[in-house]
């Protein structure tokens, strides 16, 4: 593995706008932090490899080292990832109702390892007013906070950084795929650590197209409703085109057109829409808003959802042919657009601490042709 | 009682050249005395303060150096003997007065005293006061030595009665802080009545207005003033202190002024060439004594000019020789212009000696062997090199580490103006390089004001000045009046360490004492800046958490002038000193020293003086003898290893 130091991923990712702020080199070490969504890194570290680089998304990211990690067997480009199921899913009679983004799945995949001891704390974004607050809990009660889609990149990690600072295991993780990725670099004890003991038990993958920069959506938001109002905000599945914002006392919706722009130019780069490398993935489903789409990806995953829905914290259903079809077109074509865009940046195979994934080259051309 | 008011006539005691200085004033009989604090001038105002009450004084540190030469002229005006102090950056700030009191004239008499700081040594240039007397058409005298910087006061006290002009009296750093021994004259009586006889005609200078209103007629005030000009260099003929040492006609005539004329001495002594080479130490340096250089140009072919930075007196005596060339001759001049000695930096007997051997070659090695590279290396070989720093416990280093972290988070690339204080030192690694412009006093918040106004050309970084307490009043005030109603989105940052703390303590108008230790009305900086219309917050810097995130609130928080008041008293500080907040110490299982999570942060970063770095054990520790006990550097540990803990009381 190409492993540098935290000048390396301040030139390569930092300044190079590929940082997303997932804040996994956050709470490591006194030299990154996080504020209002961007990290920076406040002073020169002399360590010459560290976790910081080893742990970020958007510089050095084996795929195949982290498939044969996880699954045992080499990337293969497959648009949904390595998995073991695909459901419709949502949440069982056994969880408190009140509103969730779509089927309430996730929260319920929490609540439901907290309370059977699968998980002993978690790490979930919540929000204050606009801002993504990143959050350690240990009880399934603070889950249902963290329940809303924020859209915009968190540094959601630092919160999992700190909890193992403290020493805390057997945690449950939700986050984006980029985030994902770096927990699973992190799960590989890149730095050979003497006595690592793997600290998720969970990992759940959120589906994403991309994400909105804070700073960007903040301002533009401001410009259009009262910031302090805002109860939830949504994009609901195609053909829709829009983004919705409940406020209070009504709803905007704006044109994704004019969204765009706040999309930060990494997630141009980004090849994974379902959240690859966690246990399970879980997304809206497409025509049905009120239901979730959920990939079971490993053994302990699969365990999970399974007893989940044996308790009644989880209702699966079987995924129509069609449905997963289309869910199989969408990811691919991120894919397809996230490679070529990298490959394009020479950040595919390319030069040591400077390139953003490797992977085997047939593989690569496989996911080219892949029609 | 201080020795200082020792009656003692012709008794000798050891002076440090500034208290020679005050010794001198006593010896005049001054009855007011104003400055503003600034190295290397601040002991004639502090030693003035302590005898104030037994010599019936009043003395004053006043808010800066304008008010400073303002308050003394009052009392010239109203007849009394006075006295105003300053550094040579002091006398910019003074100018604009100085240049129209000038014009004006005095009634009692009036001496500026400004101590120069050649080599910058305690100030952020070296910039000369000398020549303001040409500016200003006042007269300069400069003393070259200690017996001479007491005895040339009372001297120029009288000159300025006889002429009826402010005269300006030139120290530097190695006669103001050196020392040497000075024989006492007598102390006058005590008694002094002030009035300001203003009821005369419009132009008399005895009891008319003192004013300066030229007013398209030159002829009726700067013509005079000339003539005082003319008079003092007149006097300047036989000024005392001008003198002369060496053969009738020497090989090569030193001409010299100040504490050069020591060096002068020394380097012509170590060469042997006493029988060769004339001193000419002039005291009166503006206007030149035009007959006595005369005099001494005609019975030399060579002359070497010994003077510090700027040539001065090697073009006024020059100019005097080109108009005599006809009457002594052509002279070869040797000084700054020919390369012989530097016009950057202080002088010393090793410059003065390797100028001397270029010119000498054979009396070249006949003295005691230098040392190689001269006096000013010996330190360099036996110390170890390290930075300039803040001390343990300085408020200062907490402040620059939630600025710099303040600004790196918020990430628009912003940055802050410096200002005059020991926070010049935000400019380097000690202050984390956190300060990005750096001139004069109360500059910091004027550039920031111009800085906030550049947004109509797309510029969108934010804006910060730091400015100290002191400061604040001295020059910043006009610069956040300015801000405000100019709606520059700009953040000031006011160090509030309270006191003049880089010159010693010394009290400014938002102190509750004065220079008497007096109690005197403290003006409230935060009400003050909220009155004038800035959204003012305040935080202890020691509260790196809390501080870092107002800061951040104020940066985001658009329009308009935003002020940050930071106060903790300087750990040198009376109040502070000797006592330690906490205990600190290091605990050596917890601390990560080198490895991934912390890379020598406390020690490689931070900087703490107090912080040791073990090379050894690879852990850190606290220099518990250098220690202030501030407990900062345990908020900035990421393991905990740096534990502190409450000292009882």
């Amino acid at each position: 593995m190409n492993h540098f130091g935290s000048g390396e991923l301040e030139t390569a990712v930092i300044q190079s706008e590929l940082c997303i702020g997932c804040g996994a080199c956050v709470r490591l070490c006194p030299y990154f932090d996080s504020y209002r969504g961007k990290t920076a890194l406040l002073f020169p570290c002399a360590v010459e490899k560290g976790r910081c680089f080893a742990y970020c998304p958007k510089i050095e990211v084996d795929l195949d080292a982290i498939t044969r990690f996880l699954h045992g067997i080499p990337y293969d480009g497959n648009p949904l990832g390595h998995h073991r199921g695909i459901f419709i899913a949502r949440a069982g009679e056994k969880v408190r109702k009140q509103p969730f983004q779509a089927g309430g799945t996730v929260t319920a995949l929490l609540v439901y390892a907290f309370r059977s001891g699968n998980i002993r704390g978690a790490v979930l974004t919540n929000r204050k007013g606009l801002l993504p607050e990143p959050r350690f809990v240990t009880r399934s009660a603070d889950v249902y906070r963290a329940s809303l889609s924020k859209y915009t990149a968190a540094p959601t990690l630092s919160a999992l950084n700190e909890a193992l600072d403290k020493g805390h295991g057997n945690l449950g993780v939700v986050g984006t795929p980029c985030q994902v990725t770096a927990v699973s670099q992190m799960r590989m004890n890149p730095m050979d650590k003497p006595g690592f003991k793997d600290p998720t038990a969970l990992v759940v993958g959120l589906f994403c197209t991309w994400a909105l920069d804070f700073r960007r959506f903040e301002t533009f938001l401001a410009g259009e409703v009262p910031l302090e109002k805002i109860v939830k905000i949504d994009i609901p599945p195609p053909p829709a085109q829009v983004l919705e914002v409940y406020l209070e006392d009504g709803k905007r919706a704006f044109p994704l057109d004019r969204i765009r722009p706040l999309v930060p130019d990494t997630c141009g780069y980004c090849p994974d829409m379902t959240a690859e490398f966690a246990d399970v993935s879980v997304g809206v489903l497409e025509g049905r808003g009120d239901r979730n789409t959920l990939i079971v990806r490993t053994e302990r995953g699969e365990r999970i959802v399974r007893e989940a829905e044996k308790k009644g914290f989880l209702v699966l259903e079987e995924m129509p042919r069609e449905n997963l079809e289309h869910l199989q077109w969408a990811a691919g074509n991120k894919k397809k657009r996230g490679f070529l865009r990298s490959r394009e940046a020479g950040k595919v195979n390319g030069e040591p601490g400077k390139t953003l994934f490797r992977l085997a080259p047939e593989c690569l051309d496989g996911v080219f042709q892949d029609r | 009682m201080s020795f200082l008011i020792d009656e003692g006539r012709n008794i000798q005691h050891l002076l440090m050249g500034n208290e020679a200085i005050v010794r001198g004033a006593l010896e005049a009989g001054v009855n007011v005395a104003a400055g503003y604090p600034g190295t290397p001038s601040s002991e004639i105002i502090e030693t003035l303060s302590k005898v104030a009450r037994d010599r019936n004084l009043y003395v004053e540190w006043s808010t800066n150096e304008k008010v400073a030469v303002e308050v003394a002229a009052a009392a010239s005006f109203a007849g009394l003997r006075s006295l105003c102090v300053m550094k040579q950056n002091g006398v910019n700030v003074a100018s604009d007065f100085l240049l129209h009191l000038a014009s004006s004239g005095t009634r009692g008499g009036m001496v500026l005293v400004t101590c120069d700081d050649p080599g910058a040594l305690s100030s952020v240039n070296e910039g000369e006061s000398r020549l303001f007397a040409q500016i200003l058409e006042i007269p300069l005298l400069e003393p070259g030595d200690f017996q001479e910087a007491k005895d040339i006061i009372p001297w120029a006290f009288a000159l300025s009665e006889k002429i009826r002009n402010v005269v300006m009296v030139r120290s530097v750093t190695r006669l103001s802080h050196g020392s040497g021994n000075v024989r006492f004259g007598s102390l006058p009586g005590t008694s002094a009545r002030a009035e300001f006889v203003c009821h005369g005609p419009l132009l008399d200078p005895e009891t008319g207005p003192i004013i300066s209103m030229i007013l398209a007629a030159p002829e009726l005030q700067h013509g005079p003033q000339q003539e005082k000009l003319k008079k003092a260099a007149e006097i300047f003929e036989t000024c005392p202190f001008n003198t002369y040492q060496g053969p009738d006609e020497p090989e090569l005539l030193i001409v010299t002024a100040s504490i050069c004329s020591l060096y002068s001495r020394e380097a012509v002594r170590i060469l042997g060439l006493e029988d060769r080479v004339g001193i000419l130490k002039l005291a009166a340096t503006w206007p030149l004594p035009e007959r006595l250089v005369k005099k001494h140009l005609a019975a030399a072919k060579r002359i070497l000019f010994v003077e510090e930075v700027v040539p001065t007196l090697e073009d006024h005596v020059k100019v005097i020789a080109a108009e005599a060339a006809g009457e002594i001759g052509a002279k070869t001049f040797y000084g700054k212009k020919s390369g012989h000695l530097p016009s950057v930096g202080e002088l010393n007997p090793d410059l003065v000696l390797d100028a001397l051997a270029r010119i000498f070659p054979a009396a070249a090695g006949t003295g005691p062997a230098a040392s190689p590279g001269g006096v000013k290396d010996i330190p360099q070989r036996f110390t170890p090199a390290r930075g300039m720093t803040f001390c343990p416990g300085c408020p200062h280093r907490a402040s620059y580490w939630s600025i710099h972290n303040a600004l790196a988070l918020d990430g628009r690339g912003g940055f802050v103006c410096g200002d005059i204080g020991c926070y010049v030192m935000g400019t380097l690694p000690a202050g984390f390089s956190t300060v990005k412009t750096l001139h004069c006093m109360g500059s910091g918040s004027g550039v920031a004001s111009g800085f906030g106004k550049l947004r109509s050309f797309g510029m969108d970084q934010p804006v910060v000045a730091v400015c100290g307490d002191s400061t604040f009043f001295h020059a910043a005030m006009p610069a956040l009046a300015n801000a405000i109603h100019q709606r520059s989105p700009f953040t000031m940052i006011l160090l509030d360490n309270r006191g003049t703390a880089m010159t010693g303590f010394q009290p400014h108008p938002g102190s509750p004492t004065n220079v008497l230790g007096e109690e005197a009305p403290a003006l409230d900086m935060e009400k003050i800046c909220r009155s004038m219309g800035a959204k003012v917050e305040t935080s202890d810097p020691f509260d790196l958490v809390k501080t870092r995130e107002k800061l951040n609130r104020l940066l985001e928080y658009g329009e308009g002038a935003k002020v940050l008041i930071l106060r903790q008293a300087c750990a040198l500080s009376p109040e502070k000193r000797g006592q330690r907040k906490y205990e600190v110490s290091v605990d050596a299982e917890r601390c990560r020293g080198e490895n991934c999570g912390c890379s020598r942060l406390c020690t490689r970063i931070f900087g703490c003086p107090g912080l040791v770095w073990d090379r050894e054990k690879e852990v850190s520790r606290i220099d518990e003898m250098i220690c202030a006990g501030c407990g900062v550097c345990a908020d900035i540990c990421p393991a905990g290893a740096i534990v502190r803990k409450e000292v009882a009381r």
